[in-house]
């Protein structure tokens, strides 16, 4: 967890360097502790940084693509019209109250906050690849879905072949569970 | 001794390949090759005296290998490629005779006769045409090379006749020596260059990557065998002992380097990983088929092997479509004709490497397919039409492509022995002569 | 183009049973037509429908309804067309496609073992078979050559011929279940239609993890290949016909059929031998809506059994961590099992059971689950990746006896074409929840031996349905108490035929498609018969009836 920063390029992120924005501008001293690794983290429009802020405290991954981030903004806000207000007034109470991401869901449940869906809706693409509930849901991303990102080294995301004939009577690549 | 001698020469030869019928007992003939001036069936010759060549002598046995002339004086299509196996030595020679006459079973089947219409009937017009492009010599070992370039190069130029399909030929269909292995088309896949030159042909590999290749159909990371090259392997390489598949190597890596202008790299180096998810992942399909784009088209029949970003398995068994010729080559001839035939390899017990999609896609979304897949993966300047897919959809089935590329050497040679005859024939009329005697040019 | 209006034999549905049927006939020189009310998909496009599917664990999300030809869907919630009459909820997915339902199944193709058929004899309890398990040998073995099935010998269902295919390549995490559980239960490699080789024109399986809802590659035999076979030796297919009437003559015998088309014209096809192949719902549907003055419950109904006896396999599981690393995901879904569960003295008093391990990548449920318990940050990543390696999951195929009240009836309830949809009674006994309990103690073992952690048991009383629709048209020599003859025969019309699942007297614990297809292969047999067989299936007939 120590190891140095890995950031990822933008897949569709600003082509001007100097109009590029990272994350660090988005964040307090309180979060950007819990997430030193992700300072770095670029940020495509400054409506993204709540959002990203929240992604990066969330998925608690050392990188998020850009690309995919934007897209994943896009389907969230025409889903959800408050989306970016909600993220923003979320990314302040966790500033204000110093909430640990561990904790965050309970807190919000256990309040009763009407931000509570919040946490789940931004897991749930980043992670599924799914915005929206119920009929209304939509798929915006599988492969690059955190959850087969997370495991790429050891499976393939269904309907994806593992490999020639018999490989999968091998024993699997990972060594151990590796915490990225 | 001798005879097993000749079994491995019969199969460095690779005469059961044409020589055996689907289902069929070996070397008793009888492959139709559907050709467009008919049918061309193989014959038998298996030892039957009554239908196969029980009856040849050493002598004509000779004469069929290396001069192309039956028993019966009969010239045979160049379909056989005895213009090659005029450089077979005499000891394996007579080690093949030996084969053929006691290690083979006699299966006494006849196999239909060809049948061509005229003017391809008439055999004897094959003896002007090979007046002028065959070279009786046996193979003669050159004292300055190694042994093994040798052995190398008595075996690619001669039994394993790689030049037949791999080296382009001239106007009248004869191979071109000055342009040796620099590649040919076969009408439908295209026999890539094998020259040593590191950017269109096989410099750049090394010899144990040639090796591998020859025994496996595949070096990772840059190519694998498909179509008739795939036969090769399966019916000849894979059973060739290691010493000689590396003097093939050292041979081929000294063929004089000829490059195909078009190439600007390495063709075996182009492309990287990449995906398109961003235009396909909650889109739907549209209706009409055709009108997929090249990325939904990859998503839908591709990557589920090569994988999202074109990569291949982990372990490379499934391969990754950059860093390989199949779609770095400027002619894509190969990439369609896999996308349309699919692979056939034996490995692992099975012979279906990859799946045709000849009944799955349209000409049009081969086409819009091959331009993504060479775009992306590939050389980004080869190009694939809907004209191509066609005309490689309407070429008939692999395992027959090499014989019909070799019937239009008859095509053209029986036109020009024809009009040499004429020509003669006006000359012979000038002089009252008899024309008995006339077409024995 | 215009269909055909006519045709020697006209077959109902294009799935496995009935496309292998009239392949069959083909070959025998029978002009055969077969009518399908879904329309025609592509293997590729369902493919990448299943991955912008917002229901990855919908295996029905990727495949496209028809309005004119509806099936039963759940997701995102029940669309009503299989009416749900209770008291249990019997949520049968089926596919109404060119191909059928086995575009999606796991390619499971087990025999059954010899004594499923008598368990009347043995164990007093359901009906036995009319035919033996050696009769069903030739065409099991057909039926396996077919299909191209892979598995290994000895697994409790003798053989006479070998396997066509070598058991396919065991994925690693079976391997360990089977080493750990071993010697207290024997866990062996499933019997599928699955390739290990290239088989049938078909490549060899290359591991993609989604044997359901779609094989990718087409390495398992899938209904659609069925219909390939079908084409390929003369048979007419006419997809998006929704025959809703079977005419018969004031003899009984069946005359022709009528079909919708998607605009709800009205066509006629006649023939001289009918095959009904429409899955153990749509058929008894179609019966019942054929009633007349003379046939006022529906044809083949003197009995008064068609749609009933119902069957399916009801499943309980369980769900536990191992305690080591095993990886479900890779290689083909539904690799073992214990078989040893499927028959014995016990089978007096509760079911048998198959027990099926899973390898269906954990990964979706898992991820599900910790969005669910609100795991962010760090702990997200390390947590899938620790509940991915080792979820594991066993869950039963447990028999189900026929009982004349689960039924399918027609609703009053119609669909967009007007046609009453199918309407399912149905309970589960007592006799197969005592199966389930005993399969709870073997659960408790299996984790135990895994060093199983995290144990979630399917609540008591509640269970999965598995879509192996079975008995509607139950099969049996006395014409009072079944629909069709021991060769798939109406007992009320003799040149109707029933080719499907929907024949089997009883459900057993093995997958039935194979079961199915064995059982059409035969029924094509007896309707036009090689020369030489011909005298043997007639001294049979003969035997039977004297």
């Amino acid at each position: 967890m120590t190891g140095e920063l890995a950031m990822t390029e933008p897949d569709q992120g600003p082509a001007n360097p100097a109009r590029r924005r990272v994350l660090a501008g988005f964040l307090t001293a309180y979060t950007a502790s819990l997430v030193p690794w992700a300072l770095a983290q670029p940020v495509a429009a400054p409506e993204h940084g709540a959002f990203m802020a929240l992604s990066a405290l969330l998925a608690g991954r050392r990188s998020l693509d850009a690309g995919l981030a934007a897209r994943l903004f896009d389907a969230l806000s025409a889903m959800y019209p408050h989306f970016t207000a909600d993220a923003r007034a979320l990314l302040a109470q966790i500033n204000q109250q110093h909430i640990d991401p561990a904790q965050l869901q309970s807190t919000l449940d256990g309040a009763h906050s009407p931000l509570a869906p919040l946490p789940r809706r931004i897991m749930r693409a980043w992670c599924l690849g799914l915005v929206g509930e119920g009929e209304a849901t939509k798929c915006v991303a599988y492969e690059n879905a955190l959850n087969a990102v997370i495991v790429a080294d050891v499976l393939k995301p269904p309907t994806y072949a593992y490999g020639e004939y018999g490989s999968w009577a091998k024993p699997p690549l990972a060594e151990g569970v590796n915490a990225s | 001794m001798q005879i097993q001698r000749g079994h491995y020469l019969a199969i460095a030869g690779d005469c059961v390949a044409c020589h055996t019928a689907p289902g069929g007992k070996p070397y008793a003939g009888g492959l139709p090759v559907t050709t467009p001036i008919g049918p061309i069936f193989s014959t038998n010759i298996t030892p039957s005296k009554k239908d196969g060549i029980g009856n040849y002598t050493l002598q004509q046995f000779s004469d069929a290998v290396r001069r192309g002339i039956r028993a019966d004086g009969k010239r045979l299509y160049p379909a056989m490629p005895y213009t090659s196996y005029a450089q077979l030595t005499n000891a394996d020679l007579d080690a093949l005779y030996a084969y053929f006459m006691h290690g083979v079973q006699p299966v006494n089947t006849k196999p239909p006769r060809t049948h061509l219409p005229f003017p391809f009937n008439i055999r004897l017009s094959m003896a002007a045409w090979n007046a002028l492009f065959l070279d009786h010599k046996p193979f003669v070992p050159d004292p300055k090379e190694s042994p093994q370039w040798n052995r190398g190069a008595y075996l690619v130029r001669g039994l394993t006749h790689c030049g037949t399909c791999h080296t382009p030929r001239n106007l009248m269909m004869a191979e071109e020596p000055s342009h040796f292995l620099a590649g040919a088309s076969l009408g439908t896949w295209f026999a890539p260059n094998i020259t040593s030159d590191p950017t269109s042909g096989i410099g750049g590999w090394s010899e144990q990557a040639i090796v591998d290749y020859l025994k496996t159909g595949r070096a990772p990371g840059k190519a694998q065998a498909a179509g008739p090259m795939a036969e090769a392997v399966d019916n000849s390489f894979r059973y060739l002992t290691t010493d000689d598949l590396a003097a093939i190597a050292t041979y081929l890596k000294t063929v004089p380097a000829r490059r195909d202008p078009q190439d600007s790299k390495p063709v075996d180096t182009w492309g990287a990983a990449y995906a398109d998810l961003a235009s396909i992942r909650g889109k739907p399909l549209p209706k009409d088929p055709d009108d997929m784009s090249g990325a939904q088209l990859y998503d839908a029949y591709c990557s589920t092997c090569h994988q999202d970003r074109g990569q291949g398995s982990f372990d490379g068994g499934l391969p990754p479509l950059f860093h390989n010729t199949a779609t770095g080559r400027s002619n894509t001839d190969n990439l369609v004709m896999a996308i349309l035939d699919g692979v056939h390899l034996y490995g692992h017990g099975s012979t279906m490497q990859m799946p045709s999609f000849a009944g799955e896609l349209t000409d049009r979304q081969v086409a819009t397919l091959g331009a993504y897949v060479t775009q992306h993966f590939g050389n980004p300047s080869a190009k694939v039409s809907v004209d191509q897919v066609r005309r490689l959809r309407a070429g008939g089935a692999p395992s027959h492509l090499v014989l019909i590329a070799q019937v239009a050497v008859i095509v053209v040679l029986v036109i020009i022995a024809l009009i040499i005859a004429f020509i003669i024939l006006a000359i012979v009329r000038r002089r009252r002569r008899s024309t008995a005697s006339t077409t024995h040019g | 183009m215009s269909a055909p209006t006519s045709a020697e034999v006209v077959v109902i549905g294009s799935g496995i049973c009935g496309s292998l049927a009239a392949w069959k006939l083909a070959t025998r020189g029978k002009q055969v037509l077969i009518l399908e009310a879904g329309p025609r998909i592509d293997r590729g496009r369902i493919v990448a429908a299943f991955r912008n599917s917002p229901r990855k664990s919908d295996w029905m999300s990727p495949y496209p309804f028809s309005a004119w030809a509806p099936q039963p869907e759940y997701k995102p919630k029940s669309n009503g067309y299989l009416v749900q009459a209770g008291p249990y909820p019997y949520p049968a997915e089926y596919i109404r496609v060119v191909g059928g339902t086995t575009w999606h199944w796991s390619a499971l193709a087990w025999r059954l073992v010899p004594n499923d058929v008598r368990i009347k004899s043995l164990y007093g309890v359901g009906v036995d078979w009319p035919v033996t398990y050696d009769e069903l040998d030739p065409w099991y073995q057909e039926a396996e050559e077919q299909l191209g099935v892979a598995g290994l010998p000895d697994t409790g269902s003798p053989r006479k011929h070998p396997f066509p295919l070598p058991p396919v390549a065991e994925p690693w995490a079976m391997q360990r279940i089977r080493e750990r559980l071993a010697p207290t239960y024997t866990v062996v490699g499933n019997t599928v239609a699955r390739n290990s080789r290239s088989y049938g024109g078909r490549p060899a399986c290359v591991g993609n993890n989604s044997c359901q809802p779609i094989c990718p590659v087409n390495a398992q035999y899938l209904g659609i290949n069925a219909v390939e076979a079908a084409k390929a030796a003369g048979v007419k297919v006419v997809p998006n016909a929704v025959v809703y009437r079977i005419e018969h003559d004031a003899k009984g015998r069946i005359t022709a059929v009528d079909y919708y088309d998607p605009d709800k014209t009205s066509h006629r096809v006649s023939g001289k031998q009918f095959i009904l192949a429409a899955n153990g719902i749509e058929s008894p549907k179609l019966l019942l809506l054929s009633s007349s003055s003379k046939y006022p419950n529906g044809l083949a109904n003197s009995s008064g059994m068609v749609g009933r006896n119902l069957m399916d396999h009801p499943s309980n599981s369980l769900t536990f961590y191992a305690d080591e690393e095993m990886w479900l995901g890779r290689g083909p879904q539904s690799p073992d099992s214990i078989n040893t569960l499927r028959d014995g003295a016990f089978r007096s008093q509760h079911a048998a059971y198959r027990l099926d391990f899973t390898n269906i990548s954990q990964v979706l449920g898992v991820t599900e689950a910790l969005i669910e318990e609100g795991v962010y940050g760090p702990a997200f990543d390390q947590q899938l990746r620790w509940r991915a390696a080792r979820q594991l999951s066993v869950k039963t195929l447990l028999e189900v006896l026929p009982n004349p009240d689960n039924r399918i009836t027609l609703s009053s309830d119609k669909d967009a074409m007007g046609i009453p949809k199918p309407e399912a009674h149905y309970s589960i006994d007592a006799y197969t929840r005592r199966g389930a309990q005993a399969a709870r103690e073997d659960f408790a073992k299996i984790a135990a031996l895994l060093g199983g952690t995290g144990l979630r048991y399917t609540p008591k009383g509640e269970f999965s349905n598995n879509q192996h629709i079975t008995g509607t048209l139950g099969m049996g020599d006395d014409p009072t108490r079944f629909v069709t003859d021991r060769f798939g025969r109406a007992h009320d019309h003799e040149n109707l035929f029933c080719c499907g699942t929907g024949v089997m007297p009883t459900s057993a614990t093995m997958n039935s498609t194979l079961t199915g297809v064995a059982l059409a292969l035969r029924t094509a047999d007896h309707m036009a018969p090689l020369k030489a067989q011909a005298a043997s299936t007639d001294t049979t007939r003969e035997a039977v009836s004297s």
